[in-house]
């Protein structure tokens, strides 16, 4: 049997490509440590995003401990004023891009009408608040129930359907329950984006402001995870003017939030979904998602 | 310096290329320097839109948070399902040995690479990151996520089809025999992994369920399928290498199995429908009702019921259009329609979202436009699809050998004998006599360039 591997016998005389089978497994040897190389090198890579990582989980002083923590929103529908300023301070933390069909946090009005349907609408946002003329058309002569605004972020839930779908494993959840985006591993194949049940996720695209200073990646609320590593509030509950935004640790049975959980009744988006969010809510009424 | 494929000295020297491609250009007949122009002009033209989407961020896609998924991950799907859908066909006859299926395996095998090909690199160019994700999905991957293992089953499918194709015309049969089972077999659990990309979404009511991977292989045996109606036509009408046997064997089965996959699909599409009519599950019923009476309606009615399923399924029944030229038009159609289908298929996913997205209310449904760029891309994609192939058809050795129709029916000896009394070939493991080109458009020499 021919010890090489030939597309045509080659004329005497005439220079010819012929690959021997020595030769191919030269080639493939020499691409194994080519690819451990490179993997090498990713690994290198992944160890400066796990910096990145490590960086967000040990802040200033270095005392911070994510095990300890299990950290949670409760945002009160029968306090927010919907002014927006939310939704104002989030970009301006965040480097949350001007476009303001992108956000990490934003704030919903909903009107429920006597028939028990939800219409809801959310100009810019709420960015700017919401304006009586950007009420739906549809609920503006309708007998109305109740209506009150919805400040919405991730949920970031303890079963994230957003992590397990990614297939590099650049979202991921910290042990503190909050679920990161690694900017530095993450593909921009937009299948988080169409996993999530709660719309909490966007494509980063070019220009001036990118929340890490990458586009073409997915960015999503982090609770402003570079704030609270630091003891310090999510950017949308400091500026709160009203406290509607309830942010705190529920390993902590002294927190606001956990005695928000435990005294008022609050209830989480789409539960039937078993993704079991961090993000709780009171005041909601009817069908809401 | 000069190197040899497939018995030809190809020379090296830019030179000699450049004067001996002037020399074929000139002798090739009108009609086909007219097919590779249109088909060179368009691929350029996707090369421009693919060059634009290769920048992180820039948004030259039609996308947007509330519909992230658009035409490039339609076409990605449909080149991807008719990859195996081209080798689930053939695995009938190349893995069960049914004779009537036994077929002209190269182009099967052929057009399975480059359309898989093509599906790599459409997808490519929708990943913001594609270099990324090689590494990423080999350093970090995610066993949990179906597009990983999506990854990985189509990555293997594309290492099998190499193998397979090299093994054909290298003249391995054993090998070549390994290579066609554990293609086909990797045929069908790639789709359904593509179908559970969808499919385990709970947040997508109109993709979720058990039901999307199976659907998703009948697309699949479709796309295939009308595939291979076309170029069998084309290689009957053309007189091309095999012609024989394409009109005694290939024609009939593919008329057959493109009739039986057609019934499937209106089921399949029937009972899809019916499902999101009942009751009032957010998200699938304003899904289904944005297909039948919404902004997908249209391209459902005319590209999806009508061109894709009822006129083929015409055309395959009517005893008028019983002809390889009836069934070109069906395959076209049925090929069109899948497409659609496709398109239909990833939009009504995305149409009526349950929630706000980053912000945005997508009020009554979610709208998406493909941009220029996209079209751009996906229009390339199908160029370079033909492209290549008609390269392959023209240049490559197409006859069936024999020792390939031995080896199609795995431990049988009967086939090695049954093998050489078939129509078109002859025995003695040479190429059968009557497939080379006794074209009347195409000359003899085994080329026209």
């Amino acid at each position: 049997m021919s010890d090489t591997v030939t597309t045509g016998a080659p004329e005497p005389g005439q220079a010819s490509s012929t690959l021997s089978r020595r030769r191919v497994l030269q080639l493939g040897l020499a691409a194994i440590p080519a690819v451990c190389g490179a993997g090498l090198l990713s690994g290198a890579l992944a160890t400066s995003d796990d910096v990145v990582r490590g960086a967000e989980l040990e802040p200033a002083g270095g005392t911070y401990d994510p095990s300890a923590h299990d950290w949670a929103f409760v945002m009160d529908t029968t306090i927010c004023i919907g002014c927006g300023r939310c939704v104002e301070a989030c970009k301006l933390e965040n480097h949350v891009p001007e476009d303001p069909e992108l956000n990490r946090t934003w704030v919903e009005l909903h009107v429920l009408a006597k028939d028990w349907t939800v219409t809801v609408s959310s100009p810019a946002g709420g960015a700017d608040g919401t304006p009586a003329q950007a009420t739906v058309p549809a609920v503006a002569d309708a007998a109305v129930r109740n209506a009150y605004f919805v400040p919405r972020t991730c949920m970031q839930c303890e079963n994230p359907p957003c992590t397990w779908v990614c297939p590099v494993s650049a979202t991921y959840q910290t042990a503190d329950g909050i679920v990161l985006v690694d900017e530095k591993r993450c593909i921009g194949c937009g299948y988080c984006v169409v996993a999530c049940p709660y719309g909490a996720r966007y494509m980063v695209p070019a220009g001036d402001t990118t929340p890490k200073g990458v586009a073409g990646v997915v960015d999503k609320c982090t609770f402003c995870y570079q704030r609270i590593t630091r003891g310090l509030l999510p950017a949308c509950a400091e500026v709160c003017p009203v406290n509607a935004r309830i942010f705190g640790d529920r390993n902590d049975a002294t927190s606001a939030v956990s005695v928000a959980i435990d005294q008022k009744r609050v209830r989480v988006m789409k539960p039937a979904l078993g993704t079991r969010p961090r993000v709780f809510y009171t005041g909601l009424e009817g069908e809401v998602d | 310096m000069s190197v040899r494929l497939a018995n030809r000295e190809l020379p090296t020297d830019p030179r000699v290329i450049a004067r001996a491609m002037r020399l074929r250009v000139a002798a090739t007949p009108r009609p086909l320097r007219i097919w590779y122009s249109v088909l060179l002009v368009l691929c350029l033209v996707g090369a421009v839109g693919a060059v634009l989407c290769l920048p992180p961020g820039w948004e030259v896609l039609g996308t947007r948070p509330s519909f992230e998924w658009g035409i490039l991950i339609s076409a990605y799907v449909f080149f991807a399902i008719t990859t195996s859908g081209l080798c689930l066909a053939s695995s009938l006859g190349t893995v069960f040995g049914i004779e009537m299926f036994i077929p002209l395996e190269k182009r099967h095998a052929i057009l399975a690479l480059l359309c898989l090909v093509t599906a790599f690199g459409v997808i490519a160019l929708d990943l913001q990151f594609p270099v990324r994700m090689v590494f990423g999905a080999v350093l970090s991957p995610s066993l949990l996520s179906p597009m990983w293992w999506m990854g990985v089953f189509y990555g293997a499918y594309l290492v099998f089809l190499i193998v397979e194709v090299l093994s054909m015309f290298t003249g391995r049969w054993q090998l070549h025999r390994v290579a066609c089972v554990l293609s086909s077999i990797t045929a069908i659990v790639a789709p359904t992994t593509l179908g559970a990309v969808f499919g385990v979404l709970s947040s997508r009511p109109y993709w979720h369920g058990a039901f999307t991977p199976p659907a998703m292989v009948a697309a699949a045996m479709l796309s295939g399928t009308a595939l291979l109606g076309i170029v069998f036509s084309c290689v009957h009408r053309f007189r091309l290498a095999g012609f024989e046997r394409v009109a005694t064997l290939a024609i009939p089965a593919i008329r057959l199995l493109l009739t039986i996959i057609l019934a499937v699909t209106v089921l399949v599409l029937g009972w899809q429908t019916a499902w999101g009519l009942y009751g009032d599950v957010p998200g699938l019923s304003d899904a289904t009702a944005a297909i039948l009476v919404g902004p997908l309606a249209l391209p459902f009615w005319v590209f999806r019921v009508f061109m894709g399923l009822v006129a083929p399924l015409a055309l395959l029944a009517l005893p008028r259009t019983r002809t390889p030229a009836g069934l070109f038009a069906a395959s076209c159609l049925a090929f069109a329609g899948l497409f659609a289908d496709r398109a239909i298929f990833v939009s009504a996913g995305q149409v009526a979202p349950a929630t706000a997205v980053a912000g945005v209310l997508p009020s009554p449904f979610a709208a998406y436009v493909p941009s220029l760029v996209e079209i751009s891309v996906v229009v390339g994609a199908l160029a370079f699809l033909a492209l290549v192939y008609t390269l392959a058809e023209l240049h490559l050795p197409m006859g069936e050998h024999q020792g390939h129709l031995a080896g199609a029916f795995l431990g049988s000896g009967r086939l090695a004998t049954d093998a050489g009394t078939a129509p078109g070939t002859s025995a003695g493991g040479e190429e059968p006599t009557g497939s080379g080109r006794s074209a009347p458009l195409f000359d003899g020499s085994g080329g026209v360039l």
